[in-house]
């Protein structure tokens, strides 16, 4: 459902991405894991044509995001749950997408509903939200056109224990239902809970791909991770 | 196919009007158009076409700020992720997006026209003077099409530089500029009264059609609205949204 084949992207003298190579199959979790910086964003914000690769292609349902049709129903995103006008209530911001995506008014309170956002609490300008509570308006703006494919960018940030535990079933139902749902994190334990998948990923580059009980070498997952991404984290550029 | 352009143009009206920074610019529009009129009628007179144009003041600055801001709030804000996510064809976001600060450049001249007319006759009744209704059609439509036109010189600098506070610089201190350009000796004159479109769209704005040159309008609008909406359009489509 999701295919990254030999991505790479290049800004000036850096290489934020190289030959980044994986597929997702639908009706699974897959875990895109790795340190800040290490290019998971940029690789999220070129699968969703918000972004140029340098060389190679990603695509969603066999094609290139912008030529899907009606792309927003068949894709949901959350790239960044900072990226709200502080100004405008929860409500009104996924209203916005509703009117856009040509849904009826009532998806607004159902996915609100999905979400746990309190109608009180959807009436409030964002600005005043908590990061945990922007994560959850931004899934909830992800849910908005019942897509098949869901890409999150690291979605449990800033969201509690509850919170997490709560994302971890929900994207567990999505994913039983037959969606391919695509989380980044930085956070291995935020993931492993609840991902089928894993692609690590550090300076650009996929370290390792598999599924969780592949990549479990003895040590645990998190010892396979640490020793991965050891020399690929920030500092070491 | 994809979100069919009056969505996208419902969608972009909305958002003109719906965060707490709009409301209260709606509200001062609104206020300033009433104490304008009102203040003016107390001062100079039962004289409605000056009272239409006391409101316009107001409006060079507020309407082009609001045309500024509805490009630039994207990227200010970093809603751009969404709205491009949503319709990745960003050409038709833009096209969306110029046309209600249009309508509202109209709406609000029409606003201040409706408030002159019972300001005229209230100054006339107090002030016991003759009231002089020579707002005419083609006056008022000249006063509009001039606000339109600074609305959408707004929304074209804030497409093109896609920064809030540069853009309104720039559009604040572009008279002045044509000012000292047009000091600059005869060459500087005639360019001032080429590529100036406060100077092209004067007569215009007072209604005056008779000396309102539409080939100087039309260059003057060609450089500070046309070329800038089409270079902005451009640079966003071309843009890494981040």
């Amino acid at each position: 459902m999701i295919e990254f084949s030999h991505v790479s992207k290049t800004y000036k003298d850096v290489k934020a991405l190289d030959d980044v190579s994986f597929t997702i199959e639908p009706g699974g979790v897959t875990g895109f894991v790795g340190p800040n910086g290490a290019g998971k964003s940029t690789a999220l914000r070129i699968l969703v044509g918000l972004c140029r690769a340098t060389s190679g292609s990603a695509t969603v349902l066999g094609v290139p995001y912008h030529e899907l049709e009606r792309p927003a129903h068949q894709v949901g995103t959350l790239l960044d749950a900072g990226a709200l006008h502080p100004g405008r209530s929860g409500r009104e911001t996924l209203t916005l997408g509703a009117v856009a995506l040509g849904l009826p008014g009532p998806r607004v309170g159902e996915v609100l509903d999905l979400v746990g956002l309190t109608r009180k609490e959807a009436r409030r300008a964002v600005g005043s939200y908590s990061l945990g509570m922007r994560q959850r308006l931004g899934i909830a703006h992800a849910l908005l056109g019942g897509p098949r494919v869901l890409v999150l960018d690291e979605p449990a940030n800033g969201l509690d224990p509850q919170g997490i535990r709560w994302m971890r079933t929900l994207l567990r139902d999505l994913a039983d239902a037959g969606c391919a749902v695509l989380l980044s994190s930085h956070l291995l334990h935020e993931v492993e809970q609840v991902a089928d998948h894993i692609v690590v990923i550090g300076r650009g580059r996929v370290l390792v791909q598999g599924t969780v009980a592949e990549l479990d070498r003895g040590g645990g997952l998190e010892q396979t991770f640490l020793e991965l991404t050891a020399n690929a984290d920030r500092s070491a550029r | 196919m994809t979100i069919p352009f009056h969505r996208l143009l419902a969608v972009e009206t909305r958002k003109l009007f719906d965060t707490r920074s709009a409301a209260i610019l709606t509200a001062v529009l609104l206020c300033v158009t009433v104490a304008a009129v009102a203040g003016r009628g107390l001062y100079a007179g039962p004289d409605m076409r000056r009272l239409v144009w006391t409101a316009g003041i107001g409006y060079s600055t507020i309407l082009p700020v609001l045309g500024i801001l509805t490009v630039t709030n994207e990227w200010s804000h970093r809603t751009a992720l969404t709205t491009f996510a949503l319709e990745p064809r960003r050409w038709r976001v833009m096209a969306a997006k110029t046309i209600p600060p249009a309508v509202t450049a109209v709406a609000a001249s029409l606003f201040a026209v409706l408030v002159a007319i019972p300001a005229t006759a209230l100054t006339s009744a107090l002030r016991d003077l003759p009231a002089d209704w020579n707002a005419t059609p083609a006056a008022m439509a000249g006063w509009t099409a001039t606000n339109t036109l600074f609305v959408m010189m707004g929304v074209a600098l804030g497409a093109l530089l896609l920064n809030g506070p540069a853009a309104i610089v720039v559009y604040l201190a572009s008279t002045g500029v044509w000012n000292a350009v047009a000091m600059l000796g005869a060459a500087g004159e005639t360019a001032a009264e080429w590529l100036d479109l406060n100077r092209t769209t004067a007569p215009l704005a007072t209604g005056d059609w008779a000396h309102a040159d539409l080939s100087r309008i039309a260059v003057s609008a060609a450089l500070w609205i046309v070329i800038p909406l089409l270079l902005g359009v451009a640079r966003v489509s071309r843009k890494e949204v981040k």
